[in-house]
């Protein structure tokens, strides 16, 4: 590091999310190692790996939900785990989707999808439930706006997540494992409404063994094992001519179900 | 005798309704501000800061560790050796407040630790800022872990409120002390004084049985 401006690395290029040299230990593991990975705007990049290979602590760093030991993550132009940066703010920014939903289960499906806008965004809240029913509907769930989360089905807690998310008009979304919970019959109702959620534009960061959704949307797969990224290419390369021992070996094992 | 006795006993209603009124005043205005406080400290209790919550851990030991006679006592006697003076009900409604905050804090705090991180993450993920994440996504899940023993130690607090009567506050206790001057009958007065403590209690045990069985429920917000 030399002049504070001169080396603040990414501010200068057009990453919506860009990782150098990033590492991160847990104690003695070192759970993400020297990850560098440029995501462009309005890209969708599909991240798969083993369990336990870091993909949910790899964008979880994103938004600070885990903090980074060494190297530089520069979300939307702003350097995470900078004193300077306002982290608040740019959560505000990122929608981050859960395998366990995590719904606030004591509100309802509207309540849900408003209470950031109301809070944070302090959008009125006429206007922020209009919005929420109309997010609602779009997802599938008009007749749902006023269950509470305990009254839904798996991926229809999934799809008010999501409209969560979409409530807050994020830049980027960051999505771990969103299909992992359900039931069979209910994962293709969440992964169209990721793709629709990717047709519009919106930058993605999606954890999944879906191949499908990958095929269809992503203009990127990254594969992880160990902490590192082993290897990265269209979804196409990389399911179809796979190059490592490694990415071939967790391939047939996902291929088998 | 025996009807001397209850004549003389019905003469001493006006006392008597002095140390109920005395033992719910003081209560009341200790539970209020005892639970403001409690909530207060266990919030801070789980926050960020590892030092508050050592402190704060520290102070709920000492208090929950130290009969609270001896509370009263130092607060009451000690402290006007400093230059403090108190009067009793002052020091009365001090040492019930901190005596009830030490309880309330321990019962709030285990209550937030209830509520899965997966949901703190979830509020964190969306920008709320640390008070919109205890006050909307929090508390409200907290809660029903916290009414049912929160009410059950109003309970236990208000019996506690008796010591009062050490140092010279009529309340209903002392109010018993008093008539069984006058009519020497002691398991008399001594019912009479538990019947009294047992009406102001009883609608709280209602209410936290009701509490508890209302916990069953799967979602929602708690209401009383
Ligand atoms: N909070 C934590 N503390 C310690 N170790 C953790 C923590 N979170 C994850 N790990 C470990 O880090 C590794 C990567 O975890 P994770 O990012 O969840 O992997 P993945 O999402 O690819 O399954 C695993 O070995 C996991 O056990
Ligand atoms: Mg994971």
């Amino acid at each position: 590091m030399t002049k504070a401006g001169m080396t603040q690395p990414g501010l200068t290029k057009t990453g919506m999310i860009d990782f150098r040299d990033v590492n991160k230990w847990f104690g003695a593991l070192n759970v993400l190692r020297d990850i560098t990975l440029s995501v462009e705007p309005r890209e969708v990049v599909v991240v798969c790996g083993p369990s336990g290979s870091g993909k949910s602590t790899l964008i979880r760093c994103i938004n600070g939900l885990e903090t980074i030991k060494d190297g530089h993550l520069i979300v939307d132009g702003q350097r995470v785990g900078d004193p300077a940066t306002n982290m608040t703010q740019l959560r505000t920014e990122i929608g981050f989707v859960f395998q366990s939903f995590n719904l606030y289960p004591h509100k309802t499906a509207l309540e849900n999808v408003t209470l950031a806008p109301i809070h944070v965004r302090k959008i009125p809240r006429a206007e922020a439930e209009q919005a929420g029913r109309e997010l609602l509907a779009k997802v599938g769930l008009a007749d749902k706006v006023n269950a509470y989360p305990a009254q839904l089905s798996g991926g229809q807690q999934q799809r008010v997540a999501i409209a969560r998310c979409l409530g807050m008009r994020p830049k980027i979304m960051l999505f771990d494992e969103p299909t992992s919970a359900l039931d069979p019959e209910m994962i293709s109702e969440v992964l169209d409404v990721m793709v629709a959620v990717a047709e519009e534009g919106m930058t993605m960061m999606v954890v999944t063994h879906e191949m499908g959704f990958a095929r269809k949307v992503a203009q990127r797969v990254v594969f992880m094992d160990a902490g590192a990224i082993v290897e990265s290419g269209t979804p196409d390369e990389f399911f179809s001519h796979p190059k490592t021992d490694r990415s071939r070996a967790f391939l047939s094992k996902i291929l088998r179900h | 005798m025996m009807w001397q006795q209850f004549v003389s006993l019905a003469g001493s209603y006006p006392l008597a309704l002095r140390g109920l009124g005395m033992t719910v005043v003081l209560s009341l205005i200790s539970l209020v501000l005892g639970t403001l406080l409690g909530f207060g400290l266990g919030i801070l209790r789980t926050g960020g800061s590892r030092l508050l919550s050592s402190v704060i851990g520290a102070w709920v030991d000492l208090i929950r560790g130290t009969p609270f006679l001896v509370q009263i006592f130092l607060i009451f006697f000690i402290l006007p050796e400093f230059g403090i003076e108190l009067d009793a009900f002052t020091a009365g409604v001090i040492a019930l407040t901190n005596l009830a905050a030490c309880f309330i804090c321990e019962i709030v705090a285990a209550g937030i630790r209830s509520v899965p991180s997966g949901q703190v993450e979830a509020a964190l993920a969306s920008g709320l800022s640390r008070w919109q994440r205890m006050r909307q996504v929090v508390l409200p899940q907290a809660m029903r872990i916290v009414l049912p023993p929160l009410v059950g130690q109003y309970v236990l607090l208000i019996k506690d409120s008796s010591v009062v009567s050490a140092i010279g506050l009529t309340d209903l206790t002392r109010v018993g002390w008093l008539v069984v001057q006058r009519v020497p009958n002691g398991l008399l007065v001594f019912f009479l004084v538990g019947v009294g403590y047992f009406i102001v209690c009883y609608p709280l045990i209602m209410l936290a049985r009701r509490l508890e069985r209302r916990m069953g429920a799967a979602h929602g917000e708690v209401q009383l």
